[in-house]
């Protein structure tokens, strides 16, 4: 909502000592959010009301006119080159020493030999409007101006005046007017509202349309009034000022008074051409597949849930939300038919978003409009024609009620203020604060309110205590702070803003991606058709095609964010993201498992102390022994794997105990080339379920104070024998002592032969209770060296 | 004294042993030349060694422990002389070591792995973090979520714009019965945790939300919110406002002033609108309310029996306003640079 202060004051004498900035608090305290307000100050200086006393031509010119103007204190002669008036003419008078807006000083100057002694000033020039063809004649514009010859023109145009663009919240429809805001401003200040003087002449004959509403359901109030006899023309520029302050484009007379009405009131109106629609409107709801060519010469398609006006059998307008052509008024329209109705809101909603036909009228009619106001939103318009176009309005209106809607009583306990509030206010204070807002009120307690029905949102008690708040105002109410049960933070959140310090600890940067990917992310990461992978859920509505579809992997998301920092040059990158996927499941909802996955790219830069060194598997596998380790998950491992986005050679699923739970290894380099990245990428995905399992706390073992064994193992076997398991025998097979076992060494060469390769362990055994001796290290070497012999056939070298 | 009269003689090798050995004890150089002067004069071979050993040929008694205290007397002397020296050496040499192990400690230390957690996340812990403080826990929950529980249980109405398409991103999953969508807002939780826990309930909510908005420097589709929502017997809207208070003072600094404005939610009413005073501006920094009794209603609590408020906010803009971020893009930005901010 846009308007000003000195509209304002049209209904509440606001007093002079409030001003701009006190205002807008006003409004905010009562829940209006001002988006912006000014101060509205003439673009002119020295300018009075003058009144042409005669016009005369220029001796030596033909394009200008001498004129005699009254000003007040004196008559002068001024030249003007505007042509649309003639003596006897009310007119704005540029005195010289004027200064029109910034910086444009009046002076007496010659016009080819006679002297002009100011200028008499068109819109443009004062910085009131857009016309700029002839000079600004005031007789019919501000008739009252020709009672004031000589005053500061500023003052009948009405500046200085102060602009607000209220934000009203979708609850309150009643304030999408001045009349509304005023009345909310004058229960604030406790002050009287005044009533709207609504009347008309009555002058014409009566209104000859007849209405019939098929679809009372949606159409439960209509009221209207015929004018006949006007001409279609430009508005006086009271009304196009106003127009343009309140935000909107001046038009034409009729077009105007409808739009300056719908501000002013809150209730929005059409107006058929009667001469094209003939005498019958008819209300029903649309037949699947009906056109009608709105104003705008569009063809719509109606559904059936579009309510629309017919004239007995065609439609002439979509019902609230915009006009048809065929019976649109044009400049040779002289008598019209002005539609006051109220809409239900919902059907108005659904059709003015189908058709992408939103406007100030469809806006108040889906949050809501007043309808007991429809015969005075009527009556308002024809009364502005009549003052504006020359019309005469009909003897009788049209007022159709078969919907019979009628204010409602709410029941209020006086108990409910503490309640809710925690504050107490007694019958008088409460009855007091709702009559202010134009509630009816009566008895003690409870206290029965009457609704008006502008006020759709105040249905239940607790929207009464909404209003005593907002009223009595929000600081009146005391602090206090209740404390909770103290449950604390639950586990899962522990656990993983532990995982996620883990990350950091070991150099990650935590990164967010969008929960979308794009059809081609999940061809780029090479799965094949029908992999669970490609079956993403579609977003219906997706912003664009790149995000189109719920993401089923982390990895696309890192990996980009990847390549953007290798893009920048900056060479080295780890990367972690925590979130939920979104995969086919087989309840009402999709599964969104939490997922982790993390990232290492580019070399990571050589320094004076340490030589570069580009990741590889083992920076993966290791973060996850990390992980494994500080979170205290049992039965952690990996083994080899392929996956389509994993170099085939160095992949290897995730293992808790049996479950896989994800996948490490580095990025296959054709994927990662897509994602453009370059060098060795390692990167992980796992299910965070069961990282954020709760196992209890861990239990202490005391370490030994005896001296260890301490000896080395290295065994021969084929490439194909995997490590871990060697090192799943080796220490199941070291017995109890077993306090470390570590790869020191793999060594391929001609001494273990071709296909084969060389592992070298270090171990370390210790007994809690005593020094261990060789006679305790031998037989476990040699159990060691049978038991890596029979299960993985490998063989010690050396002797045990 | 016949014992110093001996000791005066320069003929007594003994004598002309010690002096000797005191000065090249003296003059030794390393501790290496010490450790061959300890080995010639008091060790097995040496001469006291050798002397020791002719004790046994002295037949007079007196003589033989006079001879011998004279013995021990030398060699506890050198032995002594040998210890200081080889203690001086050993430190000369240590210093010397050291001097020659100097580098320049200017060059640029290695730096252990450094990461950093996310600065919503790091935002949203520290505001859940202080509603733990005040006795409340932490729920979670779905990011694609019903309408029901979207909009309905939360007293939208059916009509509502807010769930139309232009607004709501909607996914194609299930059998259409029921749909489906990304939920726009935290509060889904808040049915969906009064369904399954008895009041009171004392709770916050952080998580992902998503609307139908493009890109650009103040509209993501993906942000973050936390939620609150406290149910109990006799919950006011002074609990509400001293709450929220307490916690813009405990997040922005003791003496943060808010603002309470009227708003209007579907699912609380009274609504307001809390403004912060920070960074010499009022910041909008929450929507609050208390809880409607239709969404009491929709979770089968007794709108008559409780009472309660709810909250909500934007983890992204608390984060602009406090660390200077004009741009909300920077915090999808996955640049090193900028994570390597958060600390």
């Amino acid at each position: 909502m846009k308007l000003t202060l000195r509209w304002l004051r049209e209904f509440v004498a606001i007093p002079d000592h409030i001003d701009g900035q006190h205002l807008a608090d006003i409004f905010e305290s009562l829940g209006h959010e001002v988006e912006a307000w000014r101060p509205l100050e003439p673009g002119f200086e020295g300018v009075v009301v003058g009144k042409v006393l005669d016009v005369a031509p220029h001796p030596n010119a033909d394009k200008v006119r001498l004129t005699r103007v009254d000003v007040g204190t004196e008559e002068l002669g001024i030249i003007c080159g505007a042509w649309n008036f003639e003596a006897g003419a009310i007119v704005p008078v540029a005195l010289p020493g004027a200064v029109l807006g910034a910086d444009f000083t009046i002076v007496r100057r010659e016009i080819r030999g006679v002297t002009s002694n100011g200028m008499i000033c068109s819109e443009a020039e004062l910085g009131l409007g857009d016309d700029s063809d002839g000079i600004m004649v005031l007789d019919s514009d501000y008739p009252e101006a020709a009672g004031a010859i000589g005053t500061p023109f500023e003052m009948v145009v009405g500046l200085p005046d102060v602009w607000f663009e209220v934000n009203v919240t979708p609850d309150r429809p009643d304030c999408l007017s001045v009349y509304g805001l005023a009345r909310d401003i004058a229960a604030y200040l406790d002050l009287p509202l005044r009533e709207p003087l609504i009347a008309v002449s009555g002058d014409g004959p009566p209104t000859d349309v007849r209405v019939v509403i098929e679809a009372p359901d949606v159409n439960p109030r209509f009221a209207g009034r015929q004018v006949r006899g006007i001409t279609v023309g430009p508005s006086p520029h009271w009304m196009r000022w106003r127009i343009i302050q309140a935000g909107m484009r001046p038009i034409s007379n009729v077009v105007d008074a409808s739009n300056y009405a719908m501000v002013e009131f809150g209730h929005p109106t059409h107006a058929f051409d009667v001469d094209r629609l003939g005498t019958r409107l008819g209300i029903r709801m649309a037949d699947q597949g009906e056109r009608i060519v709105t104003l705008d010469d569009q063809e719509r398609i109606l559904a059936p849930n579009d309510i629309i006006v017919t004239d007995g059998t065609h439609p002439v307008a979509i019902a609230g939300v915009m006009g048809g052509a065929s019976t649109e008024v044009d400049a040779t329209t002289t008598n019209v038919f002005i539609e006051a109705a109220y809409w239900d809101p919902a059907s108005i909603l659904v059709t003015s978003k189908r058709l992408s036909l939103r406007s100030e009228a469809s806006a108040r009619f889906e949050r809501g409009a007043d309808p007991s106001f429809c015969a005075m939103g009527a009556d308002r318009v024809a009364q502005l024609l009549e003052e504006i176009a020359g019309g005469a309005a009909a003897s009788t209106a049209v007022d159709e009620d078969p919907g019979s809607l009628s204010p409602w009583t709410i029941r209020y306990p006086l108990s409910e203020t503490p309640r809710i509030l925690g504050i107490e206010l007694d019958a008088s204070i409460t009855a007091s604060l709702l009559r202010r807002l134009g509630f009816g009120v009566e008895g003690d307690d409870p206290l029965i309110v009457t609704v008006p029905t502008r006020r759709p949102d105040v249905r239940r008690t607790v929207d009464l205590v909404e209003e005593i708040a907002r009223l009595h105002g929000f600081d009146a109410v005391p602090d206090t702070v209740p404390q909770g049960p103290g449950l604390g933070l639950p586990f899962r959140e522990q656990r993983i803003r532990a995982i996620r310090e883990i990350m950091v600890g070991a150099g990650f940067h935590e990164t967010l991606s969008f929960s979308f990917l794009g059809a081609r992310d999940l061809d780029t990461l090479g799965f094949a058709e029908g992999h669970p992978v490609r079956s993403g859920i579609p977003v219906m509505n997706p912003l664009n095609e790149g995000e189109g579809i719920m993401r089923t992997t982390l990895l696309p998301g890192i990996l980009k964010s990847a390549a953007a920092n290798l893009g920048r040059r900056i060479p080295s990158v780890r990367l972690f993201e925590i979130g939920k996927v979104f995969l086919q499941g087989a309840g009402k909802l999709p599964e969104q498992p939490d997922r982790m996955a993390f990232i290492i790219a580019g070399a990571q830069d050589a320094t004076w102390h340490t030589p570069g060194s580009e990741p590889d598997v083992f920076d993966g596998t290791g973060m996850w022994q990390l992980l494994a380790d500080k979170l205290g998950i049992p039965h952690a491992s990996v083994r080899a794997a392929r996956h389509a986005s994993f170099h085939p050679g160095r992949c290897a699923d995730i293992l808790v105990a049996d479950t896989v739970v994800g996948t490490v290894g580095e990025i296959h380099p054709s994927v990662a080339e897509a994602f453009g990245l370059t060098g060795r990428v390692v990167g992980a995905e796992m299910e965070l379920v069961e990282l954020l399992i709760e196992r209890g706390p861990w239990q202490y073992v005391a370490p030994s104070t005896y001296p260890p064994v301490i000896f080395d193992l290295a065994f021969a076997m084929d490439e194909s024998v995997p490590a871990g398991d060697v090192l799943a025998v080796v220490t199941r097979a070291a017995g109890p002592y077993l306090e470390d076992v570590r790869v020191f060494d793999v060594f391929r060469g001609p001494s273990i032969g071709t296909g084969r390769k060389s592992i070298a362990l270090a171990l370390r055994l210790r007994a809690p209770d005593r020094t261990l001796t060789e006679d305790d290290a031998g037989p476990v070497r040699r159990a060691i060296a049978e038991a890596v012999r029979d299960t993985v056939g490998a063989e010690l070298r050396g002797t045990v | 004294m016949a014992a110093t009269t001996r000791v005066d003689d320069p003929m007594d090798p003994l004598e002309a042993l010690r002096i000797d050995a005191s000065s090249r004890i003296a003059a030794s150089a390393t501790t290496s030349d010490l450790d061959a002067i300890e080995a010639e004069t008091i060790g097995r071979q040496s001469l006291i060694a050798s002397a020791r050993k002719e004790l046994g040929t002295i037949e007079d008694p007196e003589e033989r422990r006079e001879r011998g205290l004279r013995i021990n007397s030398v060699a506890t002397e050198l032995s002594d002389e040998i210890s200081r020296r080889r203690l001086d050496l050993a430190s000369a040499e240590r210093s010397a070591a050291l001097g020659a192990d100097a580098v320049d400690v200017t060059l640029p230390g290695r730096v252990p792995g450094r990461g950093s957690v996310h600065l919503i996340h790091q935002t949203v812990d520290e505001i859940v973090d202080i509603f733990v403080s005040l006795g409340y826990t932490v729920a979670t929950g779905p990011e694609a979520e019903t309408a029901f529980y979207n909009f309905t249980a939360l007293n939208i109405p059916e009509t509502h714009p807010s769930r139309l398409e232009t607004d709501t991103l909607y996914l194609d999953y299930g059998d259409a019965e029921e749909e489906i969508l990304l939920r726009t807002h935290t509060s889904p939780m808040q049915a969906r945790h009064m369904e399954s826990n008895d009041p009171p309930v004392y709770v916050v909510v952080p998580g992902k939300v998503f609307r139908s908005d493009s890109l650009d420097a103040t509209h993501s589709p993906v942000f973050h919110q936390v939620e609150g929502l406290a149910v109990d017997r006799g919950i006011t809207f002074g609990d509400l406002k001293g709450t929220l208070a307490e916690f813009a003072r405990r997040f922005f600094g003791p003496g943060t002033d808010v603002k309470f404005i009227p708003h209007y939610f579907p699912f609380t009413e009274p609504s307001a609108e809390m403004y912060a005073y920070t960074n010499g501006q009022w910041m909008e920094l929450l929507g609050c309310g208390m809880v409607h009794p239709g969404v009491f209603e929709h979770v089968g609590y007794d709108p008559d029996a409780v009472t309660g408020f709810a909250f909500g906010m934007g983890v992204e803009r608390i984060a602009m306003v406090r660390h200077g971020i004009r741009d909300l893009r920077a915090l999808i930005d996955p640049d090193m640079r900028i994570l390597e901010q958060y600390r």
